[in-house]
């Protein structure tokens, strides 16, 4: 039951959050401030995970399915395809949403605290629309980049693994990541990538919003905001890919 | 004119309003005093419609708060200006950007207009060339003069401030109350303050509501305060030694 009225609860806050904004030039200029501060500031611990995780899974593939009979190429294939369809859309968000996600929530929950909301309110403006809104468009224009970037930064990674440790050349890495290339599965990643955005942007500020009480549940609400936004992140990868590839 | 006719209001089983009415004069300085858990927040929240009363009714002039849907409510409130107990500023703006938030919402006036209107709301309180400072570099008493320069931006019709000068020193708390007294008196708004600090009873309250548990115990003005027979109202006025030696 309690789950019920959450969700109704949830759905009543997405209704609110996207009703006509009193002054577009103000939204406007706020979804620019959030994509920096969720979408720029989040580049230096992309690049470094991705980078890190290109390098490892690239040897995995070697040591893993390595043999004589499968062309070296391959190994860069799937680690392509790792990239591609898992690593840099799902766990890539999953990051993204205990670092964007807490932040939310806990901006949002001391704002409740603080009777700021209540000061939005008061002044007549509507405090999900205008302080949440921006913040869901902010990322879900930002995560489909920093999707494609982690994927590149990922390759970057296995190649410079794949040369260092004298996995293959070069020139057969580059074969493997451009072997069998198929559009429609950056389409899936990408259009992932956006669910996921709205899933953590929301449901963090969900949490944020109706915290009650002070500091103790400002903290109690980051961390339910995170687990939640990943349940619910599983549950749509999952969803997602039996509708597009399943 | 505010009126409030007979509202309740009560969470889960705690009645905390119960059958309160009373009416707030045009232009006079309304004070809603009481002990803490008294119902003073909750009422002031049904004012301005960030609660909803369960039963009862709240006018406004010839205009039926309470039955307005929430969006008409949102609209209304833009005729209000409200202090919150600790400010309620936002932090990642600066003083500027704070008083000038609703004009940005609410007005087509120009850059220089709302920088006009800004500067002006500073003086007012008493804070010029403060413009620059973020909310964190105020003092408690800034914090809520700025505060009081947000509520007024927009020359609201209605002023409500939950206990404006808590936590500040005896001489600061003054300063906030007659700073509230004088724009009510300026500009004729309709205030209504929560408060249980006697100083400001006794210096600017001109209409006066005791609300005891949840309901109305007394109504009047500062002078009858001090001749009441009401025994509830005399325990809290007169609760310290100070104020009884006084009586």
């Amino acid at each position: 039951m309690g789950i019920l009225i959450s969700l109704g609860r949830y759905m009543v806050f997405v209704r609110r959050i996207f009703s006509k904004p009193e002054k577009h030039g103000i939204y406007f200029r706020q979804i620019f401030r959030e994509i920096d501060k969720l979408g720029v500031s989040s580049l230096g611990i992309v690049a470094i995970i991705s980078f890190f995780i290109g390098m490892v899974v690239i040897i995995h593939m070697t040591s893993s399915i390595g043999n004589p009979l499968i062309p070296v190429y391959y190994f860069s294939y799937t680690t392509r395809d790792v990239l591609v369809l898992e690593f840099s859309s799902t766990v890539l968000c999953l990051i993204l949403a205990g670092k964007v996600g807490s932040n939310i929530s806990s901006e949002i929950g001391t704002m409740r605290v603080t009777e700021q909301i209540d000061a939005l309110e008061t002044m007549g403006i509507n405090s999900a629309s205008f302080l949440v809104q921006p913040k869901i468009i902010g990322m879900m224009i930002t995560t489909p980049v920093l999707v494609i970037l982690s994927i590149f930064i990922g390759l970057i990674g296995g190649w410079i693994v794949s040369i260092a440790g004298h996995l293959m050349t070069s020139a057969d890495y580059i074969h493997g990541i451009r072997f069998k290339y198929d559009s429609f599965k950056v389409l899936y990643t990408l259009i992932k990538s956006v669910v996921f955005a709205f899933l953590i942007t929301s449901i963090s500020a969900y949490f944020g919003y109706y915290t009650k009480g002070g500091a103790l549940e400002v903290g109690r609400s980051s961390t339910l905001a995170v687990v939640y936004s990943m349940i619910m992140i599983l549950i749509s990868n999952y969803l997602i890919t039996q509708i597009m590839l399943g | 004119m505010i009126r409030v006719d007979n509202i309740s209001k009560s969470f889960d089983k705690n009645e905390a309003l119960l059958e309160v009415s009373a009416v707030f004069a045009e232009a006079k300085t309304n004070l809603v005093i009481g002990r803490s858990g008294s119902g003073k927040t909750v009422l002031l929240k049904c004012l301005i419609g960030l609660l909803e009363p369960d039963s009862g009714d709240i006018w406004y002039g010839n205009d039926r708060f309470t039955g307005l849907d929430s969006d008409q409510q949102r609209n209304f409130r833009q005729q209000m200006g409200v202090v919150f107990q600790g400010g309620a500023l936002f932090d990642s703006l600066t003083v500027e950007q704070n008083i000038r938030l609703p004009m940005d919402f609410f007005t087509d006036w120009t850059r220089d207009q709302k920088l006009e209107r800004v500067n002006f709301c500073l003086q007012m309180v008493h804070l010029p060339d403060s413009n620059k400072l973020l909310p964190a570099e105020l003092s408690g008493g800034m914090k809520k003069r700025v505060a009081i320069a947000r509520a007024i931006a927009l020359n609201p019709k209605y002023l409500f401030c939950d206990e404006p000068n808590s936590g500040l020193d005896p001489q600061t708390a003054i300063v906030i109350d007659n700073l509230i007294h004088e724009i009510t008196l300026e500009f004729k708004i309709t205030t209504v303050i929560n408060t249980h600090d006697m100083n400001s009873v006794m210096e600017i309250g001109d209409n006066i509501l005791f609300l005891s548990e949840g309901h109305k115990c007394w109504e009047g003005s500062r002078e009858e305060i001090l001749t009441s027979d009401n025994k509830v109202l005399n325990d809290f006025v007169f609760a310290s030694e100070l104020m009884k030696k006084f009586k």
